[in-house]
C-alpha cells in the first residue's frame, strides 16, 4: 500500500502544489489580516508553480492511487486551461472594484480560488465514481461561496442560494445514478464498469437495462447541470448575473472545461467503443441511439441559449446565455466522440478561453467605470473608449465565430468534426445558431458604434494603461489564432490520449 | 546562404511595424525615411549575398526551398509558409529590393513636408513585404497572399492623397482612381483564384515544385492546362495592365510619383510576367494559351504606344509607355522566350523607374504642374534630371548599347524567329512609336523655350532625389550587358543563369527555326533604324513647333482624337458594363430583390425568431421551485425518450 502511494505521488505533484497553495493561503490570510492582495499573489504563485510542473507529466497515460486517478495527456490539456484561467481570474480580481467593496475578506476569496482550481484539476483526472463525486462536490461547495461573495448585493446572495439548492438537487440525482451503476456492475471504477458491461454480467434482463439507462440519464443530468445543458441549465443565468464577474468568468470557462473533461472521460472509458473511435459508437447501448439523445440535447441547449440571449438587456446575463449556447456547441463534439471531435472540443476550449475571458474582462472594467452592465449604457462607447470598444467588438465577433478571429477556427473544426461523422443536420443547426447569435452580439456593436451616448456626452472615458494593455493582450490571440492555430491544434491532437483499461 | 532568405522578408516587416506603430510620434522625417529605406536596403544586401553563394555552387544546387512553418494543414491539403530560392526568384528579389531601396531614398526628398510622411513609408514597406512574398513564395497560396497584398498597397498608395482632385477618365477624385484600380484588379484576381482551384483539383497540391513535377508527365495540348493557364493569364492581365484590363494603370498615376515608379512601373505590374514565367511549364503544355498571351501582348504594346503619342500629362505618357512595355514582356512569354521577358522586366525596371523619378523631379520643380505643353526649356535649370531622363529615354527607345536595346531586340528577334513576322511587325511599329513619344516628351519638357509662367522658379532637386536618378541611369546604361546575344559575341549570361528554371518548359516547346547571324544582324539594324528615326522625328517636329499636336489634330482630327481619348475604351466600359450593372443593381436587385424579397424574408424571419424566443423566455421565471420541477420533468422526458424510443 505505501508503495502505491509513493509511486503515485511522483505524478501527483501539480495537484499537491495546488492543495498546499490553498492551505498556505489560508494560514497567510489568518496571520496577516489586512494585506489581502498578498494572499492573491501567494495564490498566483502557487498556481504558477503547479502550471510549470504540467509539462513534465508523462506522455503515456498512467493510472495512480489504485485506479482512482488518471494522469494522461487528455487531463493535462484541460489542467493547462483550468490553471491558466485561474491565474487570469486572480489577476482580474486585483483590478475589480466590485471586490474591493467587500474589503475585509477578499483574502478568503483568493483562498477559495485556489481550492476550486484544485477541485477542477482533480475532476479532469478522476477515474473512479467516488473520486468524480468528491471532486465535483469540492468544486461545487467552493463555487457556492464564491458566487455569493458580494454579500452586500442582494442578487449575489440570491444567486448563491439558488446555486446551493440546484447544486444539492443535481448532486442527489447524480449520486443516485452512481449508486444504480454500482448496484448493476459492482464496481466504482470506470474501467471496471466497462469490463462488467462488456462481459455482459451487468445487463442481463430488460429491467436491468432500464436501470442502466436510468443511471446514465441521471449521471448525464448531473454533468449537464454543471455545464448548463438544457433542461438542466436554469440556475445559470441567475448565478452568472449575480456572482462577482470574475467568478462568472471563472465558472464559464474553467468549470466548464473541468466538467467536459470528466464527462468525456466517464462516457469514453465506461461506455464507448474506442476501437471504433473514428466512426463513433456508444457500444454499451446497442438498442439506444445515444448519439442522437446527446445531439438533441446539444441542439436544445444552443437553441435555447441563443434565442433567450436575444432578449437580454444586461450584458453579463447575455454572456451567461451565450455560454449556455457555447456548451451546446461543445456538446456536439461529445455527440460524435471521434478523435477529430475530441481534438475539436479541446481546440475550442483554447479559443473560448481567449474570447470569453476577454469579453468578461471588458464588461468588468466598464461596469467598474460606469456602474452598469446594461447594453443601453454602452451607447457611444466606440468614440469614448476606442481601445476597449474595439476589444469588445473583436471578442464578440470571435464568440459569434466569424473570421478573422479565433472563434471562427474553433467553430470550423467543431462543425467539420460533426460533419465528418455524418451528422450533417447537426452542423447545419449549429451554423444557423451562430447566425442567431450574431443578432444579439451585433446589438452591442450597434450601441457602441452607431448610436450616440444618451445625453450627447462625448467626453472620453479614460481607462488605465494596464486595462488597455490587458485588452490588447486578449485581442492578439483572438486574431492570431485564426491564422496560426496549427500549434494549438497539433497540441490538442496529441492530447486526446485518454487512459483506457488494458493500456 | 539561402537559409537566410527569411531575413529578406523580415526587415520590411520590421520597418512596417516600427513606422506603422511609432512613426506618428517620430518627429524627424529623416529617421522615419531611413528606417523605411534601410528596411529595404538591408534585404538587398542579404539577397546579394545569397546570389553570391548561388554563383559559387553547382547549377543543380542553386534551387532551394526554405520552410518557415506549416501554415495550413487540413487533411491532404497542406500549405507551408515557405520560400523558394532559385535563379528566377533571387533575380526578382534583387530588382524589387534594389530599385525599391533607391525609390525609398528618393521618397525622403520627394515626400518632404507631407502630413502623411510616416504613413507613406509604412505603406511602402508593406508593399515591399507583400511583393517579396509574391516572388519568393514556393506555393500558389502564399503567392496569392502577396498578390493581394501588393494590390492592397497599390490601392492605399494610389489614394494616398485621397482628398485631392484628379482628372482621369470619368474620374474626378484621387480616391476614385484607387477604387478603379481595385475593382479592375478584382476581376483579374477572381480569375487567378479560379485558376488556383483548378490546379488544386488537377494536381492535388498548390506547391510549385509538386505541381510542376506532376505536370511534366503531361502531354501538350491538354484542355485543363488550357483553362488553368488562361485563368492565370487573365489574373495577369489585371495586375500587369494588359488588354482588356489595362484601364486602371493610367489612372493609377493619381498616386505620388515614387509610387508610380515603384509599384506601377518597376515591380508590382511585372508580377503577372513573373507569375507566367514561374508557371512556364504549364504554359508550355498549353500552346493555345501561349498564342493568346503573345497576341494580347503585341496588341497591348501597340495600342498603348499609340495612345501615348497623344497624351500631354508627363506621367500619363509614362503610364501608357509602361503598359506598352509590359505588352512586350507578354509577347516574349507568349512566343516562349521566357528569359527575354524576364530580361525586359529587369531593364525596364531600371529605365522606367528612372524616367518616373525624373518626371517626379520635374513635377516637384514645376510645383505640381504635369502638363508637358506648359513646360519646355528645363534642361539648363535641372541638368541632372535632364541627363538621366535623356539617357533612360535612349534606353527605352532601344539605342545600342543601352540596356533597352538588348532586351527589346531579344524580344523582337524571338517574336520573329519563334513566332511570326506579323508579331514582329506589330512589335517593331510599337517600338517606333515608343521612340517617337519619348522624344516628343523629352523635347517638350526640357528643350526649346520655356512656356511656364514667370512666377514659377524651377530648381534642381535635392541630392536624395538626384542620386537615385544617377544610379538608375547608370543601371539603364549597363543593365543590358547581362544579356548580350551570341550574335554580337556576348555570352548572354542571363540566359544561362535562368536556363535551369525554364529548361522543362523549353523542352516542350517546338524548337525555333535556325537563322543565320546575318539575318539577326539585319533585324538589329532595323531596330536601330526604328529607334533613331523615332528619336529624330520626335525631336525635330516638337523642337520646331511645340504646338505640332494642333496641326495633327487639324489634319487628322478623327485619328488624333481617338488616340487622345484612348480609343474610347473607358467610355465603352462605362456604357457597356458599368452603367448597365449599376442600373440593374439599382432598379432590379436593390428595389425588387433586396427590398421586397430579401428584406421581407429576413424581417419575417426576425419576427418569428423574436416571438419564439419570447415564449422561451417565459420559462425562466426566477422561481426556484419551478426550476427544480423543470429539471425533473426534463429528466423524465429524456428517460422516457430512451425507454420508449
Amino acid at each position: 500500500m505505501p508503495d502505491i502511494i509513493f509511486q503515485s505521488t511522483k505524478h501527483f505533484w501539480p495537484e499537491i502544489t495546488l492543495a498546499l497553495t490553498f492551505i498556505a493561503a489560508m494560514i497567510f490570510e489568518f496571520a496577516t489580516k489586512k494585506r489581502t492582495t498578498g494572499t492573491g499573489i501567494l495564490v498566483l504563485l502557487g498556481l504558477a508553480a503547479a502550471l510549470v510542473q504540467l509539462p513534465s507529466a508523462p506522455s503515456e497515460p498512467v493510472s495512480i492511487f489504485g485506479g482512482m486517478y488518471a494522469i494522461d495527456p487528455f487531463s493535462t490539456f484541460f489542467k493547462y486551461v483550468i490553471i491558466v484561467t485561474g491565474m487570469v481570474v486572480v489577476l482580474f480580481s486585483f483590478q475589480s472594484q466590485e471586490l474591493k467593496k467587500e474589503s475585509g475578506h477578499t483574502g478568503e476569496y483568493y483562498c477559495f480560488i485556489a481550492a476550486v482550481t484544485f477541485g477542477m484539476v482533480l475532476m479532469t483526472g478522476s477515474s473512479n465514481l467516488v473520486m468524480i463525486y468528491l471532486s465535483i462536490e469540492l468544486v461545487s461547495i467552493t463555487s457556492y461561496i464564491l458566487a455569493g461573495f458580494s454579500k452586500s448585493l442582494r442578487r449575489s446572495s440570491e444567486a448563491a442560494l439558488k446555486y446551493v439548492i440546484f447544486g444539492a438537487l443535481s448532486s442527489g440525482i447524480m449520486l443516485y445514478g452512481m449508486s444504480l451503476i454500482f448496484g448493476l456492475t459492482g464496481t466504482l471504477d470506470l474501467s471496471g464498469i466497462r469490463t462488467a458491461l462488456a462481459s455482459g454480467h451487468a445487463v442481463t434482463t430488460g429491467w436491468s437495462f432500464a436501470a442502466l439507462m436510468a443511471a446514465i440519464v441521471l449521471m448525464l443530468a448531473g454533468f449537464g447541470y454543471k455545464v448548463s445543458v438544457v433542461p438542466f441549465h436554469f440556475w445559470t443565468p441567475d448565478v452568472y448575473e449575480g456572482a462577482p464577474i470574475t467568478i462568472t468568468a471563472f465558472l464559464a470557462v474553467a468549470s466548464k472545461a473541468a466538467v467536459f473533461a470528466v464527462m468525456i472521460r466517464f462516457f469514453y472509458v465506461a461506455f464507448f467503443d474506442n476501437m471504433l473511435a473514428s466512426t463513433g459508437v456508444y457500444s454499451s447501448f446497442r438498442n439506444v441511439d445515444w448519439s442522437m439523445i446527446l445531439a438533441v440535447l446539444s441542439v436544445l441547449t444552443m437553441t435555447l441559449g441563443n434565442f433567450v440571449a436575444i432578449w437580454q438587456d444586461n450584458l453579463k446575463r447575455m454572456l451567461a446565455y451565450s455560454s449556455i449556447a457555447h456548451a451546446g456547441y461543445m456538446l456536439m463534439g461529445v455527440v460524435v466522440m471521434s478523435n477529430f471531435g475530441l481534438s475539436a472540443i479541446m481546440l475550442y476550449f483554447v479559443m473560448y478561453f481567449f474570447m470569453n475571458l476577454g469579453a468578461f474582462y471588458v464588461v468588468m472594467v466598464i461596469a467598474d467605470k460606469i456602474g452598469s452592465e446594461n447594453i443601453d449604457d454602452y451607447r457611444g462607447f466606440g468614440k469614448r473608449a476606442p481601445i476597449i470598444s474595439v476589444g469588445l467588438s473583436i471578442f464578440l465577433i470571435s464568440l459569434t465565430g466569424l473570421p478573422p478571429t479565433a472563434g471562427f477556427v474553433g467553430k470550423l473544426f467543431l462543425f467539420s468534426s460533426v460533419m465528418a461523422s455524418q451528422f450533417i443536420w447537426l452542423a447545419i443547426v449549429g451554423v444557423l445558431n451562430s447566425v442567431v447569435s450574431l443578432y444579439y452580439y451585433a446589438r452591442v456593436l450597434k450601441n457602441m458604434y452607431l448610436r450616440e451616448a444618451p445625453d450627447g456626452d462625448e467626453s472620453p472615458i479614460v481607462f488605465s494603461k494596464v486595462t488597455s494593455a490587458v485588452v490588447i493582450l486578449f485581442i492578439i490571440p483572438n486574431i492570431l489564432l485564426c491564422f496560426f492555430y496549427q500549434p494549438v491544434l497539433t497540441f490538442a491532437q496529441r492530447s486526446i490520449a485518454i487512459l483506457l483499461p488494458g493500456l | 546562404m539561402h537559409h537566410y532568405v527569411g531575413l529578406i522578408v523580415l526587415f520590411p516587416l520590421i520597418g512596417l511595424i516600427v513606422n506603422g506603430l511609432f512613426g506618428r510620434h517620430i518627429r524627424s522625417e529623416r529617421v522615419v525615411g531611413w528606417i523605411g529605406s534601410l528596411a529595404v536596403g538591408i534585404p538587398f544586401l542579404v539577397a546579394a549575398a545569397i546570389l553570391y553563394g548561388m554563383l559559387g555552387s553547382p547549377v543543380e544546387e542553386r534551387s532551394n526551398t526554405v520552410t518557415l512553418f506549416t501554415w495550413i494543414a487540413a487533411g491532404s491539403f497542406q500549405v507551408n509558409a515557405a520560400y523558394q530560392v532559385d535563379q528566377l526568384s533571387i533575380l526578382m528579389t534583387l530588382i524589387v529590393t534594389g530599385v525599391g531601396f533607391l525609390i525609398h531614398v528618393y521618397s525622403i526628398g520627394y515626400m518632404h513636408g507631407d502630413r502623411g510622411f510616416w504613413r507613406f513609408f509604412t505603406y511602402l514597406n508593406l508593399f515591399i513585404f507583400a511583393m517579396l512574398n509574391l516572388v519568393l513564395a514556393d506555393n500558389y497560396v502564399l503567392m496569392f497572399l502577396g498578390w493581394e497584398g501588393v494590390g492592397l498597397c497599390s490601392y492605399l498608395l494610389i489614394g494616398f492623397w485621397y482628398e485631392k482632385k484628379f482628372a482621369g477618365t470619368s474620374i474626378t477624385w484621387t480616391g476614385d482612381a484607387a477604387n478603379k484600380a481595385f475593382w479592375v484588379n478584382r476581376i483579374g484576381d477572381f480569375a487567378f483564384m479560379l485558376g488556383m482551384f483548378l490546379i488544386f483539383r488537377e494536381f492535388g497540391s498548390l506547391t510549385f515544385s509538386t505541381v510542376m513535377d506532376s505536370a511534366s508527365s503531361l502531354a501538350p495540348g491538354n484542355s485543363t492546362m488550357f483553362w488553368i493557364t488562361l485563368l492565370l493569364f487573365i489574373g495577369a492581365t489585371g495586375k500587369s495592365a494588359q488588354i482588356p484590363l489595362f484601364v486602371w494603370l493610367p489612372d493609377a498615376m493619381a498616386g505620388p510619383t515614387p509610387v508610380s515608379a515603384l509599384i506601377h512601373a518597376a515591380t508590382m505590374v511585372t508580377a503577372g510576367v513573373y507569375m507566367v514565367a514561374r508557371n512556364s511549364l504549364l504554359y508550355a503544355l498549353a500552346p493555345d494559351t501561349m498564342m493568346i498571351v503573345a497576341v494580347i501582348g503585341a496588341l497591348t504594346a501597340i495600342v498603348a504606344a499609340s495612345i501615348g503619342l497623344a497624351q500631354n500629362d508627363i506621367k500619363k505618357v509614362l503610364a501608357y509607355s509602361t503598359v506598352s512595355q509590359l505588352g512586350y514582356m507578354f509577347l516574349a512569354l507568349g512566343v516562349g522566350a521566357f528569359t527575354a521577358g524576364i530580361f525586359h522586366v529587369m531593364t525596364h525596371a531600371f529605365f522606367k523607374a528612372c524616367l518616373f523619378l525624373g518626371s517626379g523631379s520635374v513635377i516637384h520643380a514645376m510645383h505640381e504642374e504635369q502638363d508637358i505643353r506648359k513646360m519646355g526649356g528645363l534642361a539648363p535649370v535641372m541638368p541632372k534630371t535632364y541627363y538621366t531622363f535623356l539617357i533612360s529615354s535612349f534606353a527605352i527607345a532601344g539605342f545600342p548599347p543601352l540596356s533597352g536595346f538588348f532586351s527589346k531586340d531579344e524580344i523582337l528577334w524571338s517574336a520573329f524567329s519563334q513566332g511570326s513576322v506579323l508579331l514582329w511587325a506589330v512589335g517593331a511599329l510599337a517600338a517606333l512609336m515608343t521612340a517617337f513619344y519619348m522624344f516628343r516628351m523629352v523635347t517638350l519638357t526640357f528643350l526649346g523655350t520655356p512656356r511656364w509662367a514667370k512666377d514659377k522658379h524651377p530648381h534642381e532637386s535635392p541630392p536624395t532625389m538626384t542620386i537615385p536618378l544617377i544610379v538608375l541611369a547608370f543601371l539603364a546604361v549597363t543593365g543590358g550587358f547581362l544579356g548580350i546575344p551570341a550574335a554580337l559575341g556576348g555570352g548572354n549570361a542571363l540566359h544561362h543563369w535562368l536556363h535551369p528554371v525554364f529548361e522543362r518548359a523549353l523542352d516542350r516547346l517546338p524548337t525555333a527555326h535556325e537563322y543565320s547571324h546575318m539575318t539577326e544582324y539585319l533585324f538589329m539594324l532595323v531596330s536601330v533604324v526604328i529607334g533613331v528615326s523615332g528619336f529624330w522625328f520626335g525631336r525635330k517636329i516638337y523642337l520646331a513647333n511645340p504646338d505640332a499636336d494642333d496641326t495633327f489634330a487639324a489634319k487628322a482630327g478623327g485619328v488624333f482624337r481617338t488616340l487622345s481619348r484612348k480609343y474610347y475604351i473607358d467610355e465603352g466600359y462605362m456604357r457597356g458594363i458599368v452603367n448597365p450593372l449599376v442600373a440593374t443593381s439599382d432598379r432590379f436587385l436593390s428595389r425588387v430583390v433586396d427590398t421586397a424579397l430579401i428584406d421581407g424574408f429576413v424581417n419575417g424571419l426576425a419576427k418569428v425568431t423574436a416571438s419564439f424566443s419570447g415564449v422561451l423566455r417565459l420559462v425562466q421565471t426566477g422561481v426556484v421551485q419551478s426550476y427544480a420541477s423543470m429539471i425533473v420533468v426534463g429528466l423524465l422526458l429524456v428517460l422516457g425518450l430512451i425507454l420508449l424510443g
